[in-house]
């Protein structure tokens, strides 16, 4: 077993904006709210992560959440139940695309980072084999559970990753500044705990999410020309 | 009378419709003092069944039905399609009030079509004590045609409801399906998301039961707040149209249509794909219920266009 500094390294390392998964290729609809002018300012960017952080924490945040369960249990069927429960609810094609980009390259890092890891590599070979999705909380949670990091580890990376991809995307297509972006990612920390209580008992069947003009953002992108970011 | 005290119940012979095994619901689970649940006239339920008759037109050839839901005979008013069956569904209850479980079937078989809507809005009534629930299957085989686009919903104050709609769609048949789900009775006191919960799933598959799209919406104004930008914004009325149809139908049909938000009128509406080449999903965000039907008529004449070559009629004056 490593040692928690080894493990916090890690939680770092997976967590990192530059971590190699192509995170800056996507806004999650903040591009077009943008040039809609629905998040204009500090203000309404943090209302536009928070609802970003509560769909994702009861759709994603659960598969990741099962799959880091599956993994450490080595039920590798289950995992495949995880990541095609998860395509099932997706209901936009970049919001599935973003999922299955960002799920095949951790998928292939993994490999590399845990050569010995079996699930690791069957996993990668699965999803190039086109048998299951690959998508990108499947994949955490294989990763987390390969790199000895927790749950709570898990939901609390899962949670930054959503909210600091738009945060990043923020800096480039809305009026905001690095203070502004900080003490937002700072701010919404205090809610995650109460997300992850939710989140932490449910099945697929409980998977929810209610973010109607999110949806409409985003078939506007999908439909027009904005190109800075592929959603 | 307290019903509570009853100690012979009597039960409706429809099916019992439970969703005690929703963590969401959980809250609401005490039996109401007033009528119990299960009991006559509590327990609706629908059992729509159209198919070709012997000449080939479409017809309502099953019903049965339980009070407080009535279905009466099927009528041909759609300009359009006049061989289309149209049938309303109607409440003798009024609103769902509390402990109401219904259960709606309607059933397509190969090649039918049929259109179904409800007499008027559908009001769900404040609830002390427990829940109204409803369970619907559609199912549609080859070659059928489905519009079932009933009147809004109205969430009274304090109201709780939950609903499953399972679809199984054959890949031939074309079903439409809409919800429009206002905030409340807005010109009433201004009420506006002042319900306690409405838990929405729909989900579809194939005959064989391949497993196509699963999508569930849980709206709780105390839990989390609707006004936040990206989930009801400012908006007050909220629709959601699914669209099960073949391949090339839904390819023409998302070309048809183009997302906008319209600020002027505060009128916002997209489409997208539904996973695994199901079909479509249409969502409008309004402020009232009128302009927002006319939208997801506009958009479902597309679909009937697509699918029957033909649009949809004016909607009468009166609805």
């Amino acid at each position: 077993m490593d040692s928690r500094i080894v493990q916090l390294y890690r939680l770092i390392q997976f967590s990192d904006a530059t971590f190699p998964v192509g995170t800056f290729s996507f806004s999650n609809g903040l591009e077009t709210a943008s040039y809609e002018r629905i998040v204009s300012d500090a203000a309404t960017l943090e209302e536009y992560c928070r609802s970003a952080a509560r769909q994702a924490a009861f759709s994603d945040g659960v598969t990741a959440l099962h799959a880091h369960r599956a993994a450490l249990a080595g039920d590798y069927d289950e995992l495949v139940r995880a990541d095609r429960a998860l395509m099932l609810f997706k209901m936009n094609d970049e919001a599935r695309l973003m999922l299955q980009r960002m799920g095949k390259k951790l998928a292939e890092l993994s490999v590399r980072l845990f050569e010995k890891d079996g699930m690791a590599v069957r996993w990668l070979a699965d999803i190039n084999a086109g048998t299951t999705p690959g998508t990108y909380p499947v994949a955490q949670g294989v990763a987390f559970a390969a790199a000895g990091l927790s749950e709570d580890d898990l939901f609390s990376s899962h949670q930054y990753g959503v909210i600091n991809m738009v945060l990043g995307a923020a800096l480039r297509c809305v009026r905001v500044s690095h203070y502004d972006t900080q003490e937002i990612l700072f701010r919404l920390a205090d809610e995650i705990p109460s997300l992850y209580n939710q989140a932490k008992d449910m099945t697929f069947a409980d998977m929810n999410c209610f973010v109607p003009e999110m949806d409409i953002l985003a078939s506007l992108h999908e439909k027009g020309n904005m190109r800075m970011f592929m959603s | 009378m307290d019903y509570s005290k009853v100690k012979d119940k009597i039960f409706s012979d429809a099916p019992e419709v439970d969703f005690s095994h929703a963590r969401e619901m959980a809250p609401y689970l005490e039996e109401p003092k007033a009528m119990y649940v299960g009991a006559p006239g509590k327990r609706g339920y629908l059992d729509l069944g159209f198919e070709l008759d012997a000449d080939g037109k479409s017809i309502l050839r099953q019903l049965d039905r339980r009070a407080p839901l009535i279905v009466q005979q099927e009528l041909y008013f759609d300009e359009e399609l006049p061989g289309m069956p149209c049938v309303y569904i109607l409440s003798s209850g009024g609103p769902n009030v509390d402990g109401d479980r219904y259960t709606q079937n309607i059933r397509l078989k190969k090649d039918a079509m049929a259109f179904v809507s409800t007499g008027a809005a559908t009001k769900l009534a404040s609830m002390k004590y427990n829940y109204s629930g409803m369970v619907q299957t559609i199912e549609l085989e080859a070659g059928a045609y489905l519009e079932f686009l009933p009147e809004p919903i109205i969430p009274h104050a304090g109201t709780r409801f939950i609903c499953d709609t399972r679809m199984v769609v054959d890949p031939s048949a074309t079903a439409v399906y809409s919800e429009i789900y206002m905030a409340g009775r807005k010109h009433h006191n201004g009420e506006l998301f002042k319900f306690d919960i409405l838990s929405v799933c729909s989900h579809g598959e194939r005959p064989g039961g391949e497993q196509l799209f699963r999508e569930k919406f849980i709206i709780s104004p105390a839990e989390a707040p609707v006004r936040e930008v990206g989930v009801m914004g400012g908006y007050d009325v909220f629709a959601n149209v699914i669209v099960m149809t073949p391949a090339e139908k839904a390819a023409e049909v998302y070309a048809a249509t183009e997302p906008f938000i319209d600020r002027k009128n505060s009128l916002a509406a997209g489409i997208t794909h539904l996973p695994n080449n199901a079909g479509l999903l249409f969502k409008v965000l309004g402020m009232e219920p009128g302009p927002v039907k006319k939208v997801v008529r506009e958009f479902v004449s597309k679909v009937r266009m697509a699918v029957k070559g033909v649009p949809l009629p004016e909607e009468f004056p009166w609805r």
